[in-house]
This record gives structure tokens, sequence and C-alpha cells, in this order.
């Protein structure tokens, strides 16, 4: 029961292209049947060590491989990574990216497919895994209609299928809302039982607790603590952030609290308020949204929370003016905006903000769109953003931090009187996520902010108000 | 617009094996918008009824807004280039003629491809492409096609949707760089996505040398037999025309 079925002896890895290494002198015992958290800050070299047991390291992505690593007695070195991948299943990040087929049955065999087995062993899979996932409503369906966590679980259900002795997983969960996670949670439970070895990459931490045997610290590229996952659990919040992980150990689960709008301390930033009309609107004749009226104090940093479906999107869509066919509006300083006119005002600073870069560099990137070219002002800007050193660089070539920063920076500049951000801290370590946190509270006090967000711990630190909705609506406004 | 391009399971009607969509498509491609054949009085007729068979296909799959937009073009068309044409002289029939000859060739083709790409998934298409021993050089890159385009159509929209809030428009002041501004952004999203849809594939076998089961049941039944006789019907008659003309 307890052989050793991944192990890493003194491995170093350092990609091309690359001027510091990834992983240094790592040695690592994996024992079957455990289920191994990796954590750490962003960069400290956790996927690595996913994708060196997966055998992505060295077989796609290149870079300088020493020490030796044994996956089921495999040496990843010198087998091809389709034998390696009929022992190690990988869930990813990213759950646009890693679905090959349109529709979920063909998506959940795949993997058997590539295995050459015979068709009737595969139906036999599929139907098995189907009925213990209990995935019938989602047979059938194009991968292109699914929420992130039904996603994910299709994912897993491909994995299953392949019914490997090792899943690792590279943060799971970071696209996935909390009732999605504990989805994700009784998947990986149900593994456990099986006996199957489990290795996931994350930073959010609490719904693996009471699954995690062992937690393995990694700090530039080096183990740097190791643990039992009940010691783990049972360190408080303080001293969880003071190693760089996040907790959010006794904070306010604001999805617990009644549907409205609320101060989150009772004493907002004050100010005017924004009047949103009429906020009404619905898909094929079935209501996503349905609130008749709503103040936010102006220079408010508001948290937009609700589960999934529940019409949070729908939402800030329409207050961007980005939703066709909407008729509601908005009064500011008296002047009312209708929906077209809100884009003039509002900006989204979106999830994948790859989206939203356009120009040749930074400086053009926030300058374009000014209304009066005044380079002057945004050189300020840059400079108060820390992108002052970046200013004739590639936007494209920035690192996550610093293009959430650069449209923050054009949308500043462009006048935007209200910054909608969409889930700005998904997949991001504590001190990114605090560096967020203070830049979101350090806007001028004349921009509204609204966050879409699921982070208690983001929403503790820089949130004013909370506005929580639920099937389109908020029942009770308490100012 | 992502659900243009991808199959709708549930809803998909009548069910044909992908390889006489196949043979149909081409046979619109060579009689309807080809001309080939177009000497013989039978075969611009059958090519003219094969021009309807989209929409036919299209009402049995219950996509009636698309079949009535695609029916209701077609009809007022041919309707134009029948009656109205022969009437009408000088600048704006030459005109008329160039729209409606060129909209009448193309669309039976174009309707055809959309219902082929709204009814048929990525595994019809490899297990048919695999009956028909073509190589898998060919067919794994086409399948990897379909999954992209409705990942593009999604990536567009989010840039289209930044776009707006960047007051970046047509006649806007940056109009001439609407182009690169899109694209940018689209290249490196497709880029990213790539690479990361291209791991994922190989942590799945993809790779292996194996030649792939695929658990997809196609194959033909007596509507297929119905297209097949379709969509041979006037190379038939082309071909027996030609022997009475030798003979």
């Amino acid at each position: 029961m307890s052989s050793t079925v991944i192990s890493f002896q003194n491995v170093s890895f350092r990609y091309t292209n690359s001027e510091s290494s990834s992983l240094s002198n790592i040695d690592l015992d994996i024992k079957k049947g455990e289920c191994v958290l990796l954590c750490g800050a962003s960069g400290c070299g956790k996927t690595t060590v996913t994708r060196l047991i997966n055998g992505l390291i060295p077989h796609y992505y290149e870079g300088e491989l020493s020490g030796s690593v044994d996956v089921c007695r495999m040496d990843i070195k010198c087998t091809p990574i389709e034998t390696v991948s009929e022992q190690v299943g990988s869930i990813f990040q990213n759950p646009r990216s890693q679905f090959f087929c349109v529709d979920t049955e063909s998506e959940i065999v795949f993997g058997c497919e590539n295995m050459s087995l015979p068709e009737e062993e595969i139906r036999r899979r599929l139907e098995g895994t189907i009925e213990r996932f209990s995935l019938q409503d989602l047979q059938g369906r194009s991968i292109f209609e699914l929420s992130g966590g039904e996603k994910q679980k299709i994912a897993c259900a491909g994995v299953h299928c392949m019914c490997p002795d090792i899943i690792v997983m590279d943060e799971p969960t970071s696209n996935l809302d909390l009732d999605a996670i504990y989805g994700l949670r009784n998947i990986i439970a149900e593994w456990k039982a099986d006996g199957k070895t489990i290795v996931i990459a994350e930073h959010r931490l609490e719904w693996l607790k009471g699954l995690c045997d062992r937690a393995i610290l990694l700090k530039s590229g080096g183990i740097s603590l190791e643990i039992t996952g009940e010691v783990l659990f049972s360190r408080s919040k303080a001293e969880m952030n003071a190693i760089g992980l996040r907790s959010s150990i006794g904070l306010p689960d604001h999805l617990d609290t009644p549907c409205g709008f609320f101060a989150k301390d009772g004493k907002g930033r004050g100010g005017k308020a924004l009047h949103l009309e009429n906020f009404r609107y619905s898909y094929h004749s079935k209501t996503a949204l349905d609130i008749k009226s709503l103040d936010i104090p102006a220079g408010s940093v508001t948290a937009v929370v609700g589960h999934n479906g529940a019409g949070k999107s729908t939402f800030v869509k329409c207050l961007c003016g980005l939703q066709k066919r909407f008729k509601g509006t908005v009064t500011i300083d008296g002047k009312k905006y209708r929906s077209r006119q809100m884009l003039k005002i509002c900006y989204m600073v979106m999830q994948d903000v790859n989206h939203q870069l356009f120009a040749e560099t930074v400086l053009d990137e926030v300058m374009l769109g000014m209304e009066t070219e005044d380079e002057a002002q945004a050189l300020d800007l840059l400079k108060k953003l820390d992108l002052y050193e970046m200013r004739d660089r590639h936007p494209m070539s920035l690192s996550g931090g610093q293009k959430q920063r650069a449209a923050i920076a054009s949308a500043i500049l462009a006048g935007k009187r209200i910054l909608i951000f969409d889930e700005p801290t998904s997949g991001l370590d504590y001190n990114s996520m605090v560096q967020t946190a203070e830049l979101i509270g350090s806007l001028y006090k004349d921009i509204t902010v609204l966050i879409v967000t699921h982070d208690m711990e983001l929403i503790e630190r820089c949130c004013t108000h909370i506005l929580h909705i639920e099937d389109g609506r908020i029942h009770e406004v308490v100012l | 617009m992502a659900q243009l391009l991808s199959a709708d399971l549930k809803s998909r009607g009548l069910v044909l094996d992908p390889r006489s969509k196949l043979a149909l498509m081409l046979s619109i491609v060579f009689f309807s918008m080809g001309g080939v054949g177009s000497d013989i009085k039978a075969v611009v007729l059958i090519s003219k009824l094969l021009g309807l068979i989209p929409i036919i296909l299209l009402l049995t799959a219950k996509q009636w807004k698309k079949a009535l937009a695609y029916g209701g073009a077609y009809a007022v068309l041919t309707l134009v280039s029948l009656e109205l044409l022969p009437v009408m002289n000088g600048g704006i029939k030459i005109f008329l003629t160039i729209c409606c000859v060129g909209v009448l060739r193309f669309m039976p083709g174009l309707i055809m491809g959309a219902y082929i790409l709204s009814s048929t998934t990525v595994s019809e298409f490899i297990a048919a492409f695999h009956r028909m021993h073509i190589p898998q050089q060919i067919t794994i890159p086409l399948s990897v096609m379909f999954r992209f385009f409705p990942t593009v159509m999604e990536e567009m929209q989010a840039i289209n949707a930044a776009m707006k809030m960047r007051d970046i428009r047509l006649f806007g002041k940056n109009a001439g760089k609407l182009i690169e501004y899109r694209l940018i952004p689209l290249l490196v999203c497709s880029v990213n996505i790539g690479q990361e849809l291209s791991a994922a594939a190989l942590t799945r076998g993809l790779s292996a040398p194996k030649k792939r089961t695929n658990i997809c049941r196609i194959g033909f039944h007596l509507q297929d037999i119905a297209a097949f006789v379709t969509a041979l019907s006037p190379a038939a008659v082309i071909i027996c025309n030609r022997f009475e003309v030798i003979a």
C-alpha cells in the first residue's frame, strides 16, 4: 500500500529562455494513495513539479533538466509522453483550453480512444463514469455552453475514464465559484477512496481541508516546508499569510448573508450616489436581472457577489452598456445616462486582460482613449502605477499584474467614472492579491469601483460595500 | 455566435451519415455552383432542385428561422431572375443580374456548409474520414480546426466588447487601426490557447502512434441512400446524355 509511486531525486530544471532555474535540487517522494498539496507564491515552481509528473516536461516544455524523476517506475526522461499519459491524468487551470472535442461525450472518451481501447470497453467506462459522477444532465451537450464548473467536471470525467493511478491538478479551482469547488472536492474524495495518488498545485487551500494528507511549500524552486495536512489547516490566518499562503479562515462568507446592498462596516466612503434605475434584462424570455432601483455611493468599492448564474455578469454588462436591448438608466450628478452612453463612462477590466490591450507600447496604450492627449499626465500616472520603466515595451510582453495595471491606467486616463473588475484575483497568490487590493483601494475618490468576485480575502481588504445578487434580484436595500 | 459552428445534438432531426452530407455538398458545388452540364436542360432543373436540399435539411433539423430566411431569399431571387430581369434593361439589369446570379449560385453551397457544421460532431467527421481511409495526418488537423473556430469566435466577442469600451469603432478617431487592434489580442490569445490545448491533448495520449478507437457509430440508412441517389443524379443524367450523343 505504501509504495512510492513518484520520486524526485535531486531534480533541477530551467526553462529555455528563462534566466533563473524553476526548480533546484528537489528531493520528493510521494506514496501510493497520498493526496499531496503543492503551495507557494506564483513562480515558486509548483506548476513545474506537476509538469514533471505528467511528462509535459521534458516532452513539451523544453529546458535543462538534471536529476531523475520516476513516476510509476518509469524514468520520465526516456518514457514517451503517451505512455506516461496512461498512468497520469492531468487537470488544468483554464477550462477554455483543455478541451479537444466540441461535445461532452466525445470529450470524456477522448483519452480512451487515444489509448486504442476496444469500443465496448470505452462504452462501459463512459457509462460507469457518467453514473459515478452523476453527469446525466451534461450528456450530449456542447462544451461551449457549459459553465466553468461543468467544464471542470467533464475534464475530471475524461481523466477518470482513462483510469490513471496518479492525477495531477494545476490550480484547478482558479476559475470556479465555491459551489463548483465543492463539486470538485467530492470528485477528489471519490478518487482518494479508490486509492489514487493525487497531486494538487493550488493557491486556494480551504477546500482541501480533510482531503490533503501532506502539504509541501515551495519557495523559489526549493522545498521550504513540509507538513501534514492536519498541521497546515490548524494554522491561523495570520500564520498562513506570514508564509505567503492565502486563507479565508474566520472571514465572513458574504454568500451566506441575505441578498441586498450593504455597507460592509457601516461606514461607506460616502459622497453622492449613482442612481441605477430599471435594471431589468431577460434572455429568451427568462429573467436574468430584475432590479428596480439601486443607489451606489460615488467613490465606493462594491463587491458584487452571488452564486453562479445569479446574474452578476449580466448586471455588470448592463452597467457597462455592453448588453444590447438594455433599457435601464444610470443617473450621476443629475445627468441621466442610457445604455450606449454608459460605454463612455464605464470600463471593465476583464478576467483575461489580454483581450483589451491593443497598442504597440504601454504609453500609446494608456493614451489611446484620452480626450486630449496629455503625455505628462499619462507619464505621471504610469509612475504612480509602477509602469514608468515599461512605457516603451509592448503591453503584451508585460507580466499579468502589469497588464492589469496598464488596463486600469487606460481607463483612468480615458476619464472613466466607473471601473468594473471581473474576478481580478482569480489565480493570484497572497502577495499579488494584496497588491491588487491596495491598488484598487488607492484609486481616485471620484471613481466608483465594482468588483465581481468570489474572493472573500479581497473583499475583506478593499471593499466598502457588498451587493449580493441571487436570481437576478436584490431583496433588501440597507444603506 | 459560437453556437453557429458547433453541433447541437438534441435537435438535429434527420440524421445523415457525414459521407452523405459530403456527397450532397460536392454535388451542389459541382452542379448548382459550378454549373457543370448546364447545356442539358434536365441537369439545370436538377441543379435548381439541389439548391433546395439544404433548406429541406435545415427544416428537418428544426432550424426554422434559418430555413425561412434562406428559403425566402432564394425564392425572391429566383423570381427576380425569372420574371423581372427579362423585362428590364440598362445598367440596373446588369447590376441585378450579377447580384442574382452570384447569390443564387453561391447560396446553396454556403447554406449546406452551415447545415453540415451545425449538425455534425467532430467525432462523426473523424469516423467518416477514417472509413474513407483518409490518413490521420489530415483528419487530426481538421478536427482541431473544428474545435478552434468556436473558440476564436468567443475570443472575438470579448475583444469586440473591450473595443467598444475603449471607443475604438468605425468612423472613430482610431478607425484606421481597427484591424490591427483586433488582430493583435486575437493572435496572442489564440497562441496561448493553442499551446495550452496541445499540452492538454498530449497528457491524454493524442501523440500515441497506435490506431485510435472511435466509439462514434456512423453508417448508412435509408435516408442516406436517398441522399446519394439525389447527389449522383445530375452526373448520371450527364453520362446518359453523353452516351446518347455518342451513340
